[in-house]
């Protein structure tokens, strides 16, 4: 499996694209950041963490889209399959790629609350937590990417359709929702929502409760990933 | 030894595959000859376990491919129709990852067996169609598989890269079982020992390939005609 994934991570390694794609994220998370700050005028921690989920909804499905699709494309696929590795291997060694790229574009953004604990004093325990519940909820948002990249031949479509499963998963607990929906199904939703669970993250708090909805999130879409390659008929 | 009993393969409502029936001994070289579309990649599909079969069973070496597929993977080396590569690896670069996930460490014997070294350094969408093939055997060979199944190793190329994969083949043939597809009458000629006919998902010929030079054309015209 070690193979794998170092043949995946490899190719974003010796590519520019994915240089290009981890530091665009990193470029505008921290930019995002400080506009929030000037405009507050306080150093928060909130605002920093409340950019993440928004900027996973195009930097995951960007990251996952060739997944399987681009395999699937150039029938590299059946050349994996006819190799002594299981399906969940090929799965797992893509898997734990893209949550390094995740880890690698988070560590680039790492500067800003580095600096503020030394200016600003902010807590750091809180920030390794938020850090820890955005890579948590990386993995879950990469393995619903990874699902949708088995689907189609055409990483542009990936993209897309796990772009739009996201932007709905991430509206559940947004303000325009709760106008449009009466109160007792907008609180059953938003326990649905992955903003809810990482917001106990953003502030310093572990709920056991979050990482298990983050971690069945990604183990059902991890499986559901690994039976679709099965299919083969 | 490869045995395949009655295997039938239906996809929706077309039938690829009917009853087909065959064996490959060890060392024997079987020539898998059919028009386009009759069924021959899909039964290497099945044989190698990537497909099941609707009905059927197969058999490698008494294994059952869809039970111990990542076992039967160990010795067998497969080169799939259209020779699938990743375009952006360094020849180097995926010999030694199929390698690495076939367990070979003779990497440096098999390179100069299918004479790659000189575009060791080479990215594989800069080769040629004729050194892609080679690098495509060249990963069918790791591991120092029993079986080898080649889908179509000629297609593509012109005549004189056929005859060098030709040539190769029948140089790595010793010991091996090698089951073969191709649409091209005299590489049956020329390199198998036992021809198996197929034509719209059935078997119509299986059997020691006629010696007399022109026979499989003729035996090919009368099976697929009737």
């Amino acid at each position: 499996m070690f193979t794998l994934f170092k043949k995946e991570l490899d190719y974003y390694l010796n590519n520019a694209v994915g240089y290009i794609v981890v530091i665009l994220f990193a470029v505008f998370v921290n930019f995002l950041y400080v506009k929030d700050i000037f405009l507050n005028g306080s150093v928060s921690m909130k605002s920093f963490f409340g950019i993440i989920p928004w900027l996973f909804l195009i930097f995951i499905p960007a990251i996952t889209m060739r997944a399987f699709s681009e395999e699937k494309r150039l029938n590299t696929i059946e050349l994996l399959l006819t190799l002594p590795v299981s399906e969940a291997q090929i799965v797992i060694a893509k898997f734990f790629t893209y949550i390094v790229l995740v880890m690698l574009a988070l560590l680039l953004t790492f500067s800003l609350p580095a600096s503020f604990y030394y200016l600003a004093h902010i807590y750091l325990p809180e920030v390794i937590v938020g850090y820890a519940g955005a890579v948590l909820m990386g993995a879950s948002f990469i393995a619903i990417a990874m699902y949708f990249s088995t689907l189609t031949k055409n990483q542009i479509v990936s993209f897309l359709s796990s772009l739009l499963v996201l932007f709905v998963l991430l509206g559940i607990s947004s303000d325009l929702l709760s106008t449009l929906l009466p109160k007792f199904i907008q609180d059953m939703l938003v326990y649905f929502s992955p903003i809810y669970h990482f917001q106990n993250f953003a502030k310093g708090i572990v709920d056991l409760r979050s990482v298990y909805y983050f971690v069945s999130i990604a183990v059902l879409f991890l499986f559901l990933t690994v039976v679709n390659l099965e299919k083969r008929d | 030894m490869i045995s395949v009993d009655k295997v039938t393969k239906k996809f929706k409502d077309k039938t690829a595959l009917h009853n087909v029936t065959f064996e490959a001994k060890k060392g024997e070289i079987v020539g898998f000859l059919g028009p386009n579309g009759a069924g021959k990649t899909t039964t290497m599909r099945i044989i190698l376990g990537y497909l099941t079969p609707t009905s059927g069973s197969v058999k490698i070496n008494g294994l059952n491919p869809q039970e111990d597929r990542i076992k039967i993977l160990s010795s067998v080396g497969y080169l799939p129709e259209n020779n699938p590569l990743y375009p952006e690896m360094k020849v180097k670069e995926y010999i030694q990852f199929i390698a690495s996930l076939k367990k070979e460490k003779n990497v440096d014997d098999i390179l100069t067996a299918v004479a790659l070294k000189e575009v060791l350094n080479t990215k594989i969408e800069e080769l040629s169609r004729g050194y892609k093939q080679r690098v495509g055997l060249a990963a069918a060979l790791c591991g120092n598989p029993d079986i080898l199944m080649l889908d179509e190793p000629t297609s593509g190329l012109d005549p004189i890269e056929q005859e060098k994969i030709r040539d190769l083949i029948k140089k790595l043939s010793k010991n091996k079982t090698i089951i073969f597809s191709t649409h091209i009458l005299s590489e049956i000629e020329e390199i198998a020992d036992k021809v198996i006919i197929i034509h719209r998902g059935n078997k119509v010929f299986d059997g020691f390939k006629p010696k007399k030079k022109g026979a499989v054309a003729t035996l090919f015209k009368k099976v697929v005609k009737d």
